[in-house]
């Protein structure tokens, strides 16, 4: 009775994996085919798999133009967001000061603002600055969307840091600067890693601001780029997939070394 | 970033104020404190460490918050812009899309939840009753929601295609091919689709978060539930559901945020049809901003604040809610 139990339940987590990783493997196995194949029998395995269609994605679209912005858009903006950030959060956790609580909660609170009601303006003001359409503006945009989030995690994780460990840097003569770059920085480093991952995932993702703020073919980040190439190639179902699964491949590289670290990152919000 | 030098003086005199950051300016003067109270407060060097996330708060969150405000009153042509008072909001009130848009974004963020959040309860349950093989499971289920809405969005107009996507070629292999449509073109099935999808995103995570409160429950309750002789159902329902309540409500909250921002999944899949049944504000904000050509931008902004508004109003509401029944309750 409890092993009919047993399997009843494996039978239903099983089903339900079928469920949530069925797409990505029919995308998968969509990208090693050709069309022709796929219309033929569109759940068939990819036999023989035609591993040369990534090359011919990458070499015969703008993938790699779309790959390197976004590699370099994004990094840039998890650079910046850890070391602003860490700044930030570890001055919100260790100086008192009037106003400590104020801006912490003035920063935080936009983290429930829906993204419209800055993007217009954010759209008018980049024109204006001359940073519309470009890297630099979009970098800017993602580290200041990304920052209260950022902020709030390491906030959390500089506050428990006891603050006997402050004393003692002080008393061998560091500097203010020298104890949060030496002292509170590497101890909080799995925290930083958190965001780094975090911020990452999510700016590989970002599509919404890409899509008011960059309009260049030289500036798309990925997610334009797909769409874009999703509109050239509307009915070659087996190279949109192929396109498909190099803008997943570097999350999925991200998730197989750091998948403790990344739902770690991911829940970090939602967790108290 | 600022020189060590500078840091290290940290002159107690007030510095120069970022511009654009009120009240920041206001925090660092008075003179410095007694070094011996143990509450270090260098006003220079919190300037320091603040100054590159206040200015970049100031300049792309705060500034451009206000000047959105300060659209909606207006109506912002590219070259010039005039003051048009309350006339943007009195469109607003009578603009049947938009009121299309926001019962499509609140029937979307008021389902969702309780689909993520419930069908999440039970596989982490099952999780959580020791099943073999538990984090190839957890590390599966995740998956879904690391990839963009730019490719789900891709795939799930696939599986919902009427030839050949998934879901109708199971429903034929079932025989009930007169069930099969084209989920997506259909303004009857268009918005409870992309429902399902993103509880198909979403679900994954929230079970995550789930088992995780489940895993640090203390472990001396449940064990006293037991000694109780209290059954499996019994222990759900009165011990482990009362002590995950706060992240059930949290995660709920977070879904219901998340679904009312929803704009890349309906823009890549349906980008609002058909016959404006998957319209969201999300997408009508940026239809009538950047795809209509009537280059104002002052009536957006105006939508755009309305909708802050509402939605400010909807997470606050929901969380004294839950907090007033958490007061009743204990």
């Amino acid at each position: 009775m409890e092993v009919l139990r047993r399997s009843a339940l494996l039978l239903a987590l099983s089903l339900y994996t079928a469920f949530a990783a069925g797409p990505f493997v029919w995308a998968a196995m969509m990208s090693l085919r050709t069309t022709t194949e796929i219309t033929r029998d569109h759940f068939a395995l990819p036999i023989p798999a035609h591993f040369e269609k990534f090359p011919l994605a990458w070499f015969s679209s703008n993938y790699s133009v779309y790959f390197s912005n976004s590699a370099m858009i994004v990094l840039s903006a998890v650079l910046i967001l850890t070391i602003v950030g860490a700044m930030a959060a570890h001055c919100f956790a260790r100086y008192r000061f009037r106003l400590n609580r104020v801006l912490y909660f003035l920063i935080f609170s936009t983290i429930i603002f829906p993204p419209q009601i800055t993007i217009i303006a954010l759209f008018q003001i980049l024109v204006q600055y001359g940073l519309y359409d470009t890297k630099a503006g979009l970098v800017a945009v993602y580290v200041a969307i990304q920052l209260p989030l950022t902020i709030y995690i390491l906030e959390t994780f500089f506050a428990r840091i006891p603050s006997d460990l402050f004393d003692a840097a002080r008393m061998d003569g560091y500097s203010e600067w020298a104890i949060f770059w030496r002292v509170s920085f590497p101890i909080a480093l799995p925290a930083v890693a958190t965001t780094v991952i975090l911020n990452f995932i999510l700016l590989w993702n970002e599509f919404l601001y890409a899509v008011v703020l960059i309009t260049d073919e030289a500036n798309r980040t990925l997610p334009l780029g797909i769409q874009r190439f999703m509109g050239d190639q509307l009915e070659d179902t087996g190279m949109i997939a192929t396109g498909l699964m190099i803008a997943i491949v570097p999350v999925i590289l991200v998730y197989a070394f750091f998948s403790e670290k990344l739902i770690q990152g991911m829940t970090a919000g939602a967790v108290k | 970033m600022t020189s060590t030098a500078t840091l290290r003086e940290a002159p107690p005199v007030a510095p120069v104020g970022a511009p654009g950051q009120a009240g920041a300016t206001g925090a660092v003067r008075g003179p410095a404190p007694p070094p011996d109270d143990g509450v270090p407060r260098p006003y220079g060097t919190i300037l320091a460490f603040l100054l590159p996330a206040l200015t970049l708060y100031a300049a792309f969150t705060a500034y451009p918050f206000f000047r959105t405000l300060w659209n909606s009153f207006h109506k912002v042509l590219p070259r010039r812009s005039e003051f048009v008072g309350l006339e943007n909001y009195a469109t607003l009130a009578g603009d049947e899309l938009f009121w299309r848009a926001v019962r499509n974004t609140l029937i979307w963020a008021s389902t969702s939840p309780l689909f993520e959040v419930t069908i999440a309860l039970l596989l982490a349950l099952a999780l959580y009753a020791k099943v073999p093989g538990a984090r190839f499971f957890r590390v599966a289920w995740f998956t879904p929601v690391l990839m963009s809405y730019v490719v789900v969005g891709i795939l799930f107009v696939w599986i919902y295609n009427y030839d050949w996507g998934p879901v109708n070629a199971a429903l034929r292999w079932l025989g009930l091919g007169e069930l099969a449509r084209a989920w997506l073109g259909n303004p009857n099935t268009a918005l409870p689709a992309l429902i399902a999808v993103t509880t198909w995103m979403w679900t994954g995570f929230n079970m995550v978060v789930l088992l995780a409160a489940l895993h640090s429950l203390p472990k001396e309750v449940i064990e006293a539930a037991e000694l109780d002789n209290c059954g499996w159902g019994q222990k759900l329902v009165f011990v482990i559901l009362p002590l995950v309540r706060p992240t059930l409500l949290n995660l709920v909250v977070l879904s219901f945020i998340g679904k009312m921002k929803i704009f890349d999944l309906v823009w890549i899949t349906t980008k609002g049809g058909p016959l404006w049944s998957t319209e969201t504000v999300s997408t009508y904000v940026y239809k009538r901003a950047f795809e209509w050509s009537t280059f104002d931008l002052g009536y957006p902004s105006t939508i755009a604040t309305v909708w802050f508004v509402i939605v400010l109003a909807a997470v606050l509401t929901l969380t004294y809610a839950f907090r007033l029944r958490e007061k009743l309750e204990y």
